[in-house]
């Protein structure tokens, strides 16, 4: 067994970021050799290398996305966001810094793991949750203790997917292949954990991280787990969009048959990092999976919240808030997939964009031809409080069986000014009244989600945004006239 | 000088003049009401004396307690004591109706409001009309029937205790019984320290509130003031004998 020092690069790609040196591998320069010494060294289970192997040839024969090309990507040009030569973040590095507090901490006695900067580096598991069967724990370590349950599910949704394929990205294959360590929970049958579980990935050092998070849920299991994302702030070099801290992350879920999942992200990276997230889960019969996700941090963002109702009956609430604040670039497609019958899917996002930021909001729904008595929506709403600011919206649906309900909305507009009239002839001054306004177009969407301590923590968040906006700045839409009534009929008598 | 003055208003919007030069005065303990057809100008200068942005003063003045308040901010004039209750009030999603009752209260307080005290006295006035309380958990003006959103108006006044109430339109889209519990919530508050100025179409609020003074408009001007008579003329004969007086 050799020392778990990072493997010795081979020659060949060298990253083209100017961070790259001292020989690490980056995203770029991956090779086998280097996946075949580390998992050996880890002790890992053959069929997990086996895994990686056959993930790394997946990454081997892809190429890098393209906006040109890749429909997915049009609206992020990867080239100009993402640095491919960041070395990748491994233990054995310097690791002295400790995690803050995360919000599941301030619940009481939660279930919890944390990831730092690739290794998990603390765990809790109350007993009364161990004695039921309740599993936090290191994915590397789940591979070993619960490998059928591991083999079983990971990579599930991102190599084989029931009726829809593969996933070809090949930032999703790297992931498959590198990711360094995870964390695995599991939440067996008719067991319910009314604390939420939480999952903590905190990030300290530039590079590139690659977490993995697989939550299995047993038939009827009833469970709540936070994925909170945190980290300082990192410089990003001048004239160069790129950033010197990438996070490149897998979130895997099965819900069983008739078992609830809430899934809260916190996506708060600090500035100077990129965050491309696919959080997948897989509802099957009778299930229920909601999603939130809470997106104010990070420089660049690509969030991919994507359902596959593979259960008849299931149903998911995909549920997002987002602020974009100068300099950010939020990408957001959730992707519901419906392949059995009588599913339900209804997909909220609601964002606000200040200063020179851009968001786009891509829903797809995919209706398969099995897929009869489909009911499903989805909406987004945007506002844009200052001028340079840029929000996209587009429902992409794809339908192939008739006998279903299917709807779509998105408004992108300026605060309304008779919402801003109607506060302020009551006497409340405009910023006061613009901060009612944005709190109250969110809580819309925050009041769906009966988290405990997510609502607070979100409305905080935006408040922080609205306090640090320019509320000068901020325009509202034409002030609408009152007029008088036009169906009132002409009097002649009083 | 009158609380309320009015002054050769002109008042324009989208760039089209709508009121030709209005003058009228109000005091605190008198009832006006304001009556005329459709397209006379009667919402624009509720609307005007509201300081709503669309509204563009082209000549003429405002004046509020001896002020010209022709630059003041809506919110300026609202907290010194003008009120206005609105024909169509908005729904404002989200915004709970407490929370913005509380703050509209505060924002004319040197001290917040004691939260026992604002909803012991909320829940007094939505007794009186008639509101119930599961709307307390409701965001402002979300759901409610025209009648909920006239009584909620009303209930507004009573809570923010203003000096001049101007009522556009208060009766439209009321039944006889939404119109009276309206009509008695008001008279509630008339008091030495109120004046009010009804905007009406028709005169049937008037038999519930009485008015001190009537005035006609008609094409963005006053063309006729009288007594409470002059609301009994118009309901036997309607607009066009004032009109045919007025434009001959």
């Amino acid at each position: 067994m050799t020392d778990s020092s990072p493997a010795t690069p081979q020659a060949g790609n060298v990253g083209s970021s100017p961070l790259e040196g001292g020989g690490k591998l980056t995203l770029d320069s991956l090779t086998e050799d280097f996946l075949l010494e580390r998992s050996t060294a880890d002790g890992e289970p053959d069929w997990l290398r086996d895994r990686r192997l056959a993930a790394f040839k997946n990454y081997r024969d892809q190429r890098w996305p393209e906006r040109k090309l890749d429909e997915y990507w049009r609206n992020t040009p990867f080239a100009q966001l993402v640095d491919v030569g960041l070395p990748l973040v491994s233990r054995g590095d310097d690791i002295t810094i400790e995690a803050p507090n995360a919000l599941v901490e301030s619940l009481d006695d939660p279930a919890a793991a944390t990831l730092l900067d690739g290794e998990v580096v603390a765990v809790n598991v109350p007993d009364h949750l161990a004695e039921q069967g309740v599993l936090v724990l290191p994915l590397r370590q789940a591979a070993h203790d619960h490998a059928d349950m591991v083999r079983t599910h990971l990579g599930s949704l991102t190599t084989t997917s029931d009726g829809t394929g593969a996933d070809e990205d090949r930032t999703i294959s790297v992931n498959d292949a590198a990711w360094d360590d995870g964390v695995f929970v599991h939440v067996p049958a008719e067991v319910e954990v009314t604390t939420p579980i939480g999952v903590q990935v905190h990030v300290t050092q530039p590079g590139t991280h690659l977490p993995r998070v697989l939550v299995v849920l047993g038939r009827f299991a009833k469970a709540t787990v936070y994925v909170e994302h945190s980290s300082p702030d990192f410089e990003r070099a001048e004239g160069t969009r790129r950033t010197p801290v990438l996070v490149d992350e897998v979130v895997e879920a099965i819900v069983g048959d008739g078992a609830a999942l809430d899934l809260v992200t916190l996506n708060e990276f600090g500035g100077g990092v990129t965050h491309l997230s696919l959080q997948k889960a897989q509802a099957n019969r009778d299930a229920t999976y909601r999603h939130l996700s809470v997106n104010t941090g990070a420089s660049t963002l690509r969030l991919r919240p994507e359902v596959d109702l593979v259960g008849a009956g299931a149903s998911t609430y995909p549920t997002g808030v987002y602020f974009a604040d100068e300099g950010q670039h939020f990408d957001l497609q959730p992707y519901i997939r419906h392949i059995a019958p009588r599913a339900t899917s209804d997909v909220l996002y609601k964002g606000a964009l200040q200063g020179k930021s851009r968001t786009i909001f891509r829903g797809n729904v995919l209706v398969s031809k099995e897929a009869v008595g489909t009911d499903t929506n989805e909406t987004n709403r945007t506002l844009i409080l200052t001028d340079g600011a840029r929000a996209d919206s587009t429902p992409f649906l794809e339908i192939h069986c008739a006998d279903i309900t299917a709807g779509h909305g998105s408004a992108t507009g300026q605060i309304d000014a008779r919402h801003l009239f109607y506060l302020e002839s009551r006497g409340i001054p405009r910023d006061e009244a613009l901060r009612l306004i944005v709190r109250g177009f969110f809580s819309e969407v925050l009041e769906r989600f009966d988290a405990p301590g997510v609502r607070d923590h979100a409305m905080a968040q935006i408040e922080h945004e609205i306090d640090i906006a320019d509320l000068d700045r901020i325009g509202v839409s034409d002030a609408a006239t009152v007029g008088e009534d036009p169906h009132a009929p002409i009097a002649s008598r009083g | 000088m009158a609380d309320l003055e009015v002054r050769d208003l002109t008042v324009e919007v989208d760039g089209k003049e709508i009121l030709s030069g209005v003058t009228l005065d109000l005091d605190k303990g008198k009832t006006l009401a304001l009556m005329g057809p459709n397209g006379s100008g009667k919402s624009t200068l509720a609307y005007a004396i509201a300081g709503h942005p669309a509204y563009e003063i082209t000549g003429g003045t405002i004046a509020y307690k001896g002020q010209i308040i022709n630059d003041w901010t809506p919110d300026t004039r609202s907290r010194s004591g003008v009120f206005l209750a609105m024909q169509y009030p908005v729904e404002v999603p989200g915004v709970s109706l407490t929370n913005f009752l509380r703050t509209a209260i505060n924002a004319r307080r040197d001290e917040d409001l004691p939260i026992r005290a604002f909803m012991q006295e909320l829940k007094t006035q939505m007794a009186d009309l008639h509101v119930d309380e599961s709307f307390l958990q409701r965001s402002v003006n979300e759901g409610f029937s025209g009648g909920e959103k006239k009584r909620f108006e009303i209930l507004q006044m009573a809570m923010l205790e203003p000096e001049i109430a101007v009522l556009d339109e208060t009766d439209s889209g009321l039944d006889v019984d939404a119109l009276k519990v309206v009509s008695e919530g008001v008279n509630r508050l008339q008091g030495p320290d109120l004046g009010v100025l009804i905007i009406t179409h028709y005169t049937r609020i008037l038999r519930y509130i009485r008015p001190d003074e009537v005035h006609v408009m008609l094409d963005g001007r006053i063309v006729e003031s009288g007594g409470p008579e002059l609301a009994d003329r118009l309901e036997d004969h309607g607009y066009e004998e004032i009109a045919a007086t007025a434009r001959a």
